[in-house]
């Protein structure tokens, strides 16, 4: 269970997805990496869709990203989140990565509501969830961190 | 007029629905039976005997098995069924096509596409991934919801901040549409949701996901719904005039897949839009009919910026101006386009696209409570932000 989204679900890990949460755990962000053309992809899919190939492995990015788009969650839709709306969830545009840009759905911490913007700079951080997983969140970077 | 080789082959020659009842009214009545009540009502519509429908076709997993319905209907012979992909409404049109191409194709006489809705039986759709427990989120969905991204508000409003950003829309845009559809609403005796609704009612709506307030949210029904279609041959000796299928289409943009509901992997000119673009660009291609030939558009509006960005995707504007198009007045009865004139999902019922066919059926016989002059070719686009979603073409 998130440390600071409590009380919801947490992911199902998969022999397609296990490395991804279980590298968070280890406080590194990996994504998968095309064994052939080098392509990062996310979510986790059997092939690559640049080059159709079934090889692939986990590859650590370097973490820093750049708000996409989000939204401020305020209707309490899952009972758990009643007592911590209204909650932002976004969607981030990873930086460095090979390919077609790879976007991850999660949430930025530490951020005001009038701080969070489309095009904001954020650093990865992970929140635990037991079993040695975390879920890889963000932070608005440091000034001059970039 | 059209080019596709589906035109002029089939038809819908019945429409029916139940009563539109709030989530879990008819419950104890179930999904079957609702069912069952819309294709007699369709049926008597058309002038055809429920037992001589030997097709069935229906999208969204709808629970009333084909196998079923034609056992429950003593059909004499069952020849045909086909099951649209997609969730919610996307797959509805599809639904249209699979029948139409059975028709036309000679594998089936006579098929009904149906949809039932009992929200107290089958869950709720508002709600998607909040009631998944300890047996654990399905695969795609594990990297949304333990961030608390699990419901199709917060997951289209992801869409429409994007839009808001890239274009300069605003929450008046969205709240035009909102405002449009009620005042189409008011005039139908059936709609569940009549009382005028201003602007300012929009805006004093309870925030649900930012930028989404509850009138930028449709309700959620217990309906069922259903259509006749046949040959355009045999149409011309029923009791109804028909509805022409002139083209459909199902697909989706390269790598949508799950769309806004997982992955979020799509161009961006494809986040920030209602997934419609290739299903349009098929259809105004494959029928030759044009945007501007359309008389009235029945364009899903399970939350109102999905259907500022269906505008863009099927033509109706250039992309990024759905904000200014629908701020001029073009979606009004009285517009160029006319839109959801019974009142589509946010007014007259969420019946997952069922009564948007039924509503340009309507408009096409000339019956329709908000009656389009002349109306001679509407447009029916299906459920947005996943894939596939689909587009279907009526003609008169
Ligand atoms: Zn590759």
């Amino acid at each position: 269970m998130s440390a600071h989204r409590p009380g919801l679900p947490a992911p199902t890990l998969s022999v397609l997805t296990d490395g991804y949460w279980k590298a968070a755990g280890e406080g590194r962000l990996a994504l998968q990496r095309c064994g052939r053309c080098g392509a990062h992809r996310h979510p986790p899919t059997a092939a690559c869709y640049r080059c159709q190939s079934l090889d692939w492995a986990w590859d650590d990015v370097v973490g820093t990203a750049t708000v996409f788009t989000y939204t401020w969650v305020e209707h309490p839709v899952h009972p758990a989140t009643v007592d911590y709306v209204p909650f932002n969830v976004a969607v981030v545009e990873l930086d460095d990565t090979e390919g077609e840009p790879v976007r991850l759905a999660t949430a930025i911490l530490g951020v005001d509501r009038d701080a969070l913007v489309v095009g904001l700079p954020v650093t990865v951080d992970f929140d635990p969830t037991g079993d040695g997983v975390a879920l890889p969140v963000f932070r608005p970077s440091a000034t001059g961190n970039r | 007029m059209s080019g596709d080789w589906l035109a002029g082959k089939a038809a819908i020659v019945g429409i029916g629905h139940t009563a539109f009842g709030r989530r879990g009214e008819f419950a104890e009545r179930g999904t079957f039976a609702m069912a069952c009540e819309a294709v007699v009502t369709a049926c008597a519509d058309a002038g055809i005997d429920p037992s001589d429908v030997d097709g069935w076709s229906s999208y969204s997993d709808d629970a009333a098995a084909a196998n079923q319905l034609a056992m429950t209907f003593g059909a004499k012979r069952f020849r045909y069924a086909a099951m649209a992909w997609g969730g919610g409404g996307s797959g509805i049109c599809g639904a249209f096509l699979n029948a139409a191409m059975a028709v036309a194709t000679g594998q089936a006489d006579c098929v009904v596409v149906s949809r039932s809705i009992c929200q107290g039986e089958g869950g709720r759709f508002g709600q998607a991934l909040a009631g998944v427990g300890g047996g654990g989120l399905p695969a795609p969905f594990s990297f949304s919801s333990p961030y608390g991204l699990m419901s199709p508000a917060q997951m289209f409003a992801l869409a429409a901040r994007r839009h808001m950003h890239r274009f300069g829309t605003t929450v008046d845009h969205f709240g035009e549409i909102a405002v449009n559809t009620r005042r189409m609403a008011s005039t139908n005796p059936a709609a569940r949701f009549r009382e005028p609704m201003t602007m300012a009612d929009h805006h004093a709506s309870r925030p649900i996901a930012d930028p989404l307030r509850l009138f930028d949210c449709c309700m959620e029904s217990d309906v069922a719904a259903a259509c006749v279609l046949t040959s355009v041959d045999r149409a011309a000796d029923l009791r109804r005039p028909p509805a022409r299928v002139a083209s459909a289409t199902m697909g989706g943009p390269y790598r949508y897949g799950e769309g806004l509901l997982a992955g979020h992997q799509m161009a961006d000119d494809d986040f920030a839009s209602a997934g419609q673009r290739t299903v349009a660009d098929d259809l105004w291609g494959k029928s030759g009919i044009r945007p501007g030939d359309v008389d009235a558009a029945m364009i899903y509006d399970h939350f109102t910026p999905m259907v500022l960005m269906g505008l863009e995707d099927f033509g109706f504007c250039a992309k990024g101006e759905g904000g200014a198009f629908v701020a001029d007045g073009h979606i009004r009865l009285d517009g160029s386009l006319p839109l959801n004139t019974s009142g589509g999902n946010l007014s007259e019922v969420y019946s997952h696209g069922m009564t948007h066919v039924i509503e340009a059926v309507r408009q096409l016989r000339g019956d329709a409570v908000n009656q389009v002059p002349d109306a001679e070719v509407v447009l029916v686009g299906g459920g947005t932000g996943t894939s596939p979603t689909s587009a279907l073409l009526l003609t008169r």
